[in-house]
Parts: structure tokens; sequence; C-alpha cells
């Protein structure tokens, strides 16, 4: 998967999470943004929901499952789910089914 | 205007549901979740408050155990689960009648639950048999309650399909629904809750060529548009008029804002023989070669409507864009260039959403035609008295009871130019206030020789000692100006009398569309005590306008 696609992918997932937050509080459509991790704003079922969102869209473009919520991963300091641009990265080595 | 707080109670894990509706679907509404546990017990604990609406959604399996074993195949108990639905249903309406209003959501099975495939509706082992009659069960008990309503979740799963279920979100968080499915279930909560409130919209105003027909009129003249025929989109333009005057029946009216020769555009729609909107369908019109939203804004203060009430559509991003900023409040939907999709468009639309069709509403249309056959009539200058004893206006005053009740509510909270405090409440909760001691509300309905114009007015009383006081006085624009307003107050005044007040007192609540109200009251006869509060001397009966038959069906 090319690194646009990723980042577009992981972007529509923090369109669809952005509506469960108060304004203040949306996550901004930035590599940098922080998904899993003390500087996080999403609390265990904003994860899971984000989690879940992306691996259904990443489903679809890769045509084939994608697992991105894995218990152990959350609680990894090397989790892709860190950042937008890990997890992008992480998106990127996926190869299509 | 607030639509106050909302509850949800459900027995999964509903918080996206209540993060949805609060950050997005209506941004600012404080939303709480009940404490996790049984929703029987959650429900038997009452709601937060009066002033909280709630939400309850439940499994059905949840719900019923007998439902839970028909899932797993074993033989279904009919009975019992219907039994549960019901037993289910009662508690949803007692908990109901503690809130301002309840939506209750009806049970749905995931899309890939094939139950018994060919067999699924078989009476004795059908899995979406026994749902579907668990759901009638629930509606069928609430049926008699006001202010409980069940919102259609099969309507969401269906639009989504299987990405409305997630049995991972399940399994990580106990929410059996995608935010995508709750984005739906919020988005029609929201219209629910406005519905609730008043704040449906209730004037579709449609331009005419490429929206109604086909073609440019003006250029092709009206034997050559393109409206039902052989042709596909042909038929998606009478489909579509179709679906407009559908509309009609459930309260919705009509009108055209359109860029064309006002004889023209009239000649298509009175002589093309496969129209199916006619003149007489239309409340009104502004064809002409004005800036649209200069005549949108025009027509809507002619007939008495503010723009949060219309929905503009046309074909050009153009137009949409221009009346959109022109006339804000205004709803102006995106539209599809394809025809075949005009008929989807309309019907997606939440925004008509109401707790509520009432007669008045199935003939408003009819209503609307009176009104401009009345209009036509009126002398443009000079006599306007004798034009006024001519219509033989006769006015029906009766209290507020459970046969008038739902449109009594409806005017009540949908009246803003003529409306004396602008207070908004559920039909229970105007029920209740005229219940309470000291308090009466009477309703008027109004004819006269082009027809009936149904029940157009509202007056609150609230009798304390000798002073007796004005709280509500609305009046639907549809009557004005024909002395209803003046008979209206009369009978306030003589219902205080009777209850031996000194004086009637109306306080007037300023809103940004009631300043009508205000005029009318500083040129009713009535003193002013100050700016806002106008007072009548019960020493003598308020004049009633001697040309206007009352009917006064109110017994002591």
């Amino acid at each position: 998967m090319q690194r646009e696609q990723a980042l577009q992918l992981v972007y529509d997932a923090i369109d669809v999470i952005n509506r469960q937050l108060p304004a203040s509080r949306r996550l901004a459509k930035s590599p940098d943004t922080v998904i899993v991790g003390p500087a996080g704003v999403l609390d265990s079922l904003g994860i899971v929901n984000f989690v879940v969102t992306l691996e259904e869209r990443a489903g679809d473009v890769l045509n084939g499952p994608v697992m991105l919520l894995d218990s152990t991963a959350l609680a990894d300091e090397h989790t892709p789910l860190q950042t937008v641009g890990t997890l992008a990265s992480f998106l990127e080595t996926l190869e299509p089914s | 205007m607030t639509c106050g707080p909302l509850y949800f109670v459900a027995d999964f894990n509903v918080e996206t549901l209540a993060r949805e509706v609060a950050n997005s679907a209506m941004p600012g509404t404080a939303a709480q979740t009940a404490p996790p546990g049984p929703v029987m017990n959650a429900l038997a604990s009452g709601s937060p408050g009066p002033e909280w609406s709630a939400v309850i959604w439940t499994r059905p399996e949840g719900i019923s155990g007998s439902f839970g074993r028909a899932l797993t195949y074993e033989e279904p108990g009919t009975d019992a689960a219907i039994e549960d639905a019901r037993v289910f249903a009662e508690s949803v309406a007692q908990f109901g009648r503690g809130t301002r209003a309840t939506f209750v959501i009806s049970w749905v099975l995931p899309p890939w639950h094939r139950g018994y495939g060919p067999l699924d509706f078989h009476p004795r082992l059908g899995i979406a048999r026994l749902l579907s009659r668990m759901n009638l069960t629930l509606a069928d008990t609430l049926h008699g309650e006001a202010n409980v309503f069940v919102l259609d979740a099969a309507r969401w799963i269906s639009a989504i399909g299987p990405r409305a279920w997630s049995d991972k979100l399940w399994y990580a968080s106990k929410s059996p629904f995608t935010p995508a499915a709750f984005e739906l279930a919020a988005a029609d909560i929201a219209a629910a809750v406005a519905g609730l409130h008043g704040l449906s919209r209730r004037i579709v105003i449609v331009d005419l060529d490429d929206v109604l027909w086909g073609g440019t009129v003006g250029e092709i003249g009206w034997q050559r548009i393109k409206v039902g025929g052989h042709d596909y989109a042909g038929e998606a333009f009478a489909d579509f008029q179709r679906a407009l005057k559908a509309l009609t029946r459930r309260g919705i009216q009509l009108a055209i804002v359109s860029r064309n020769e006002e004889a023209v555009a009239l000649e298509a729609i009175d002589r093309h023989p496969e129209m199916a909107l006619r003149r007489a369908d239309f409340a009104a019109w502004k064809i002409n070669w004005r800036d649209k939203a200069e005549n949108v804004a025009d027509l809507l203060a002619e007939i008495g409507l503010g723009a949060e009430s219309a929905v503009f559509i046309d074909d050009s991003p153009v137009e949409r864009a221009r009346v959109a900023a022109g006339v804000p409040g205004v709803l102006v939907p995106d539209w599809p260039a394809d025809p075949a999709k005009y008929r989807q468009a309309l019907a997606s639309l939440r925004c008509f959403d109401a707790p509520f069709v009432t007669d008045e509403d199935r003939k408003r249309a009819a209503m609307y035609a009176a009104q401009r056959s009345r209009q036509a009539s009126r002398p443009a200058a000079g006599d306007l008295q004798t034009w006024r004893e001519s219509l033989e206006v006769t006015v029906t005053a009766e209290r507020l009871a459970d046969a008038n009740l739902e449109r009594a509510a409806q005017l009540f909270n949908k009246t803003n130019q003529m409306n004396l405090a602008t207070r908004r409440l559920t039909s229970g909760e105007l029920l209740d206030w005229a219940a309470a001691a000291g308090h009466e509300v009477l309703t008027f309905r109004v004819t006269d020789r082009f027809g009936d114009s149904g029940l157009t007015g509202l007056v609150g009383l609230a009798f304390d000692g000798g002073r007796a006081r004005l709280v509500d006085f609305v009046l639907s624009c549809r009557v004005l100006g024909r002395n209803v307003e003046d008979m209206l107050l009369h009978v306030a005044a003589a219902r205080a009398r009777a209850h031996g007040a000194a004086e009637l007192v109306a306080e007037f609540r300023p809103t940004a569309r009631n300043a009508p109200c205000l005029e009318f009251l500083r040129g009713s006869g009535f003193r002013a005590d100050g700016e806002r509060s106008f007072v009548w001397d019960l020493a003598e009966p308020y004049p009633r306008p001697a040309w206007v038959t009352l009917k006064l069906e109110v017994k002591s």
C-alpha cells in the first residue's frame, strides 16, 4: 500500500471517531497525532472503535482481513498504533490478498 | 432552544451512541448513560427527571430468555417471548411517563443471521416471525403513551448491511453495533427530538425546470418537457412529483421558486396531462426572474413561515449555494444530478419527522388553496370591513382534550409569530399543565365560507384569585386578519370573568419572531403596563367582533 493511501485510510477512520469527540478534543489529521499512549485523547472505547473502523476500511482496500486490535499491541510501547504516522507505516507493509 | 438532556438505557455498551448524539447529531446536548446492570432494574429506577428524554435500546435475547433459546434453535416458546415483550413494554411505558419523551428502539437481528432460512417465517419455528411479533407487541403496548415512540432500527441496519454489526466490537467493548450504525441511529433520534419540539420542516420549495420536469419549459414549451411517458427520466420526474404530493398528506406544504415566465410555467402545470402536481397542490409560488434567495425569503414571509421551516430543492448548485447563503436557516440539501435519484433523496430527508400527523396536516393543501381564494376575494384597498363581514367566520372554542391534543400541541410548538410566550411543551406536558389547579387551556377552530382552517388558535389561562393571566396566546398566521385574534381575547376575558377575576394580564415574552403578537397587543385595547405587560379590566367584557360567530363548547 502506498503511503498516501495508508494515511488517507487512517484519516477516514479519524473522521468517524471525531464524531464522538467534543470539538475541542478532536484528533488532528496529522502523522504526529497520538492514537495510543499517555498523550492520546482516546479512551479504551474510542481506541476500539477507531481500530475496528480502520480494520474494516483497510480490509476493503487490501481485499482481505486486517487485524490491528491486539490486546498485547495496545500495551506495547512499540505498537504501530502509537501515532497516525506509525499506523500508516504499518499499513504500508501490508500486501493485498 | 434547548431540547433537554438525554438519558440512555441499554443492555449493551451504548456509550458510543451517547457520544455521537452529544458531539455530532445534537451538539451541546447533555447525554448520560444508565449505570451498568439489568435494563429492567434501570427502568424500574425511573428517569433522572421530567426534563430528560430517554433512549432505550435492548437486544431481543437480552429481554426474552425464550427468544434467546429460539436463536439456538431450541423449540421457541412463542407465547413466553411475546409475554416478555409485553412486560418490557409495560416497564418502558411506566418509565416513559417520568420523561419528557422516550424513544425505544425496535429489536433487530444481525443481517448475517439466517435463522431457519426458508422456514424463518414458519408459524411455529420462525425466528424472524417471532421477532416481528415481539416488535408489534412492543409497539401495540406502547401505542397509548403520548410521549413514547418506537424507532425502527431495521432501517439503519438495512442501510448499512453487515457492517452495522461487529462481533469484534461486542467482544472488545460489549457494543454490538458499529459507529456507522450509531451515526444513523443518532441522526434519527435527533430528528425525532427536533420534531417533538416543533422543529420539523413544514414546506418544500422547489425549482421547476429539471426538478419537477426535464427540460426548460420556456424554450421547448409544455408539450415537450419530460414528465411521465415512456422515458426513464420522464418516469423519474413523475415519480418525484408523486413523492412530493405524498408529503402533503403528512402536512408538508409545497411551493415554487423558479426563474421562468409565470404564465408559461403555470400553463405547463395546468395542462400537461402527466403532471402529478397541479396548481392547487402549491401553497404559493414565485415564478419570475428575480434573485432566488429574495424570492424564497418573500414567499416565506407571505405565508408566514420562518426560514427554519423550509427546505429548498434546486438542481443548480449555484442556486442552492445562493439560497443557503441568502436565507440562513433554510435547509438546502445536496441534490443528485440524476433525476432517477430524486425520489430517494427526498425520502431520505429526516427533517419532516414529527411526533404525529393530524387531520389538519392531511387537509393543509386544501386549506392553503382556500386561503388563496380568500385572499383573491379581498379588496386591494377600500372597504376591508365589508369583506371581513362577508367571510362568515365561525370560531368554535373547546377545552383541551385527548381528541384535540395532538393538533393543539403541534400548533403550540410550531407557531412563532402570533405567540405570546412561545413556550414549548410536549403534548403530555401541555395536558398536565392544563389539568393543574387554576389552569385552563382552550382551543379554537375556525371556518368561513371558503373552508375549514381547522384548529388554529389556543389560549392558556391561569387563575389566581382576582387576577387571571393570559399565559399562552397562540394563533396560526393562516387565520390572522379575520378578527379571530379579537375573538380569542374575548373568550379569554369571558373565562377570566367567569372565574371571578378582576383583571386579565398578558405578559409578552419576546423572541426573534413574535413581534406581530406585540404589535397586536399594543392595538388590542388592553392597557399597557410597561413595555411588555398588558392588562384588561374585567369590569367590562372584551369586545366581541359582531360579524364573527362564536360557538363556545366549554362548560364551566
